[in-house]
């Protein structure tokens, strides 16, 4: 009994190890979609193993940000739409300003699309 | 540990690909050549947007050239003379580097300064000129640098080039180009190249200034350029294969469409009466492809908003989120781990603490 709960929890934990993809949003990850595209499309790369490096590229992107980067920013503005479904947020903001410890950032719209950060621990 | 936006990705791109490495190497994968193209690949793209700043030894020496060879820039100099390439100017002009330097064992024998004045010299196919051609254009500008007077007059760099290395950077090929003070002769070495037959040319759309005009029913856009450019190629309408969307009704195309429909005939004589070059198919047919698609007017405000909203063009943070709360019209954010790209610069931040007004 104790065998096949354990072999359930297992089963149950591997469909839910997910990563987020909203990082191949980034230039970053648009870099590498647009290689890995190509690279499908001339034959050289077969689909699945350019999944399969697109989802390394979510794990690593992840992770990277998570150990390597220190910074802290700050941002104020005028929310002009918000949309909460599927657990992620979206906002759309006007006149905001990013201000981190050396430098200070304006514009006149910003989107801002984050995902649940309590999704991927379990 | 990595501090900068661009150590931060060196890192991630070294990780993927040593994770997937893995997978390249067995099962059958397509082998470490792959994987090292496409990482080839992925830092070049990241340098060409910017976000990858400083040379990276390896990628520096993989990294592949647009033009698929040496050739970055032709200026369409025909004739051959790279022996004495030793002129201090040419060197100042065009600092020699790996994709661009020739090597002296390239060239054919005659010498900078040999500029030839028979016509054989012209009528060469571009065959000869494969790797020649960027050092007989560097040349050729610092030969312009002299004196124009030395120059065959019969050395027309108007006319096209053959690209033999598949796509030659245009836009490189338009940096470079120094037309020459007069326009001498044209007629008299074009003929020369027309006898051959016509040469292909394949330009960028910086090569050639779209000017658009209403001729009564027709509406015609030419490209005027200094290349000189047979004249059946801007003006053949008929030599062009286009294929267009839907018929517009022409009720439909004067209601939604933009002054740029001004005239009053079918449809058809529009399709007809355009001509743009192939690839200037985008800038100067928008209205017309999109007008079937495109059919409400009038759209949300929130619409336009997220239709105007591409990707990469528009400030976007991604990022994970802690909490959000919001007390009347306040807004607070708590995120964490994210990229922002923001006036075409890319920030990280591992927190990020958000106060917005609704």
């Amino acid at each position: 009994m104790d065998t096949e709960a354990c072999r359930n929890d297992f089963i149950a934990r591997s469909y839910v190890m997910a990563t987020f993809e909203l990082y191949r949003r980034s230039t970053i990850g648009m870099c590498l979609t647009e290689t890995l595209d190509e690279m499908v499309q001339s034959g050289t790369l077969s689909p699945e193993l350019a999944i399969q490096v697109l989802v390394q590229f979510d794990k690593s992107m992840t992770e990277a940000l998570e150990s390597q980067v220190k910074t802290k920013v700050t941002i104020k503005g005028h929310l002009h739409t918000y949309r909460f479904c599927d657990n992620v947020w979206t906002f759309i903001l006007q006149d905001a300003m990013f201000k981190s410890e050396d430098r200070q950032e304006n514009v006149s719209q910003v989107k801002i699309v984050a995902c649940d950060s309590k999704l991927l621990t379990q | 540990m990595a501090t900068t936006t661009s150590g931060v990705y060196i890192h991630v791109i070294e990780d993927v690909v040593s994770k997937v490495r893995e997978e390249f190497i067995n099962n059958g994968g397509p082998g470490e050549s792959v994987l090292s193209e496409l990482q080839g690949i992925w830092e070049t793209k990241m340098m060409q947007a910017g976000v990858l700043s400083g040379p990276i030894d390896r990628s520096l020496v993989q990294r592949p050239t647009p033009g698929g060879g040496p050739l970055t820039h032709d200026l369409n100099v025909p004739y051959e003379g790279t022996e004495e390439y030793e002129t201090p100017t040419a060197e100042m002009l065009f600092p020699p580097t790996p994709l661009q330097t020739p090597l002296p064992g390239t060239a054919d024998n005659s010498s900078l300064y040999n500029i030839p004045t028979g016509s054989s010299d012209y009528n060469t196919p571009g065959t000869e000129n494969g790797s020649n051609a960027d050092t007989e254009s560097m040349l050729f500008i610092a030969a312009t640098a002299f004196s124009m007077d030395k120059l065959n007059p019969r050395l027309d760099v108007n006319v096209a080039y053959e690209p033999e290395r598949g796509n030659s950077n245009p836009q490189f090929t338009q940096d470079l180009f120094v037309p020459p003070s007069g326009k001498r002769k044209r007629d008299d070495s074009s003929a020369q190249y027309q006898n051959g037959g016509y040469i292909p040319q394949q330009d960028g759309a910086r090569d050639a200034m779209p000017k658009a005009n209403l001729d009564g029913n027709a509406f015609c856009i030419t490209f005027v350029s200094d290349r000189k450019v047979p004249r059946d190629f801007t003006c053949s309408s008929s030599n062009i294969p286009q294929v267009d969307g839907p018929m517009p009704d022409a009720y439909d195309e004067m209601l939604s469409t933009p002054n740029i429909y001004s005239y009053q005939g079918p449809a058809e004589d529009f399709n007809d009466a355009r001509t743009p070059a192939p690839n200037e198919i985008q800038t100067s047919t928008p209205v017309a492809v999109q007008n079937d698609i495109i059919e409400d007017d009038d759209d949300d405000e929130l619409d336009d908003l997220e239709s105007g909203e591409d990707m990469n063009t528009q400030h976007l943070v991604l990022a994970q989120f802690d909490k959000v709360t919001r007390t009347k019209s306040r807004w607070k954010c708590n995120l964490k781990n994210g990229i922002m790209h923001i006036n075409d610069k890319d920030i990280l931040f591992n927190k990020a603490l958000g106060e917005f007004d609704f």
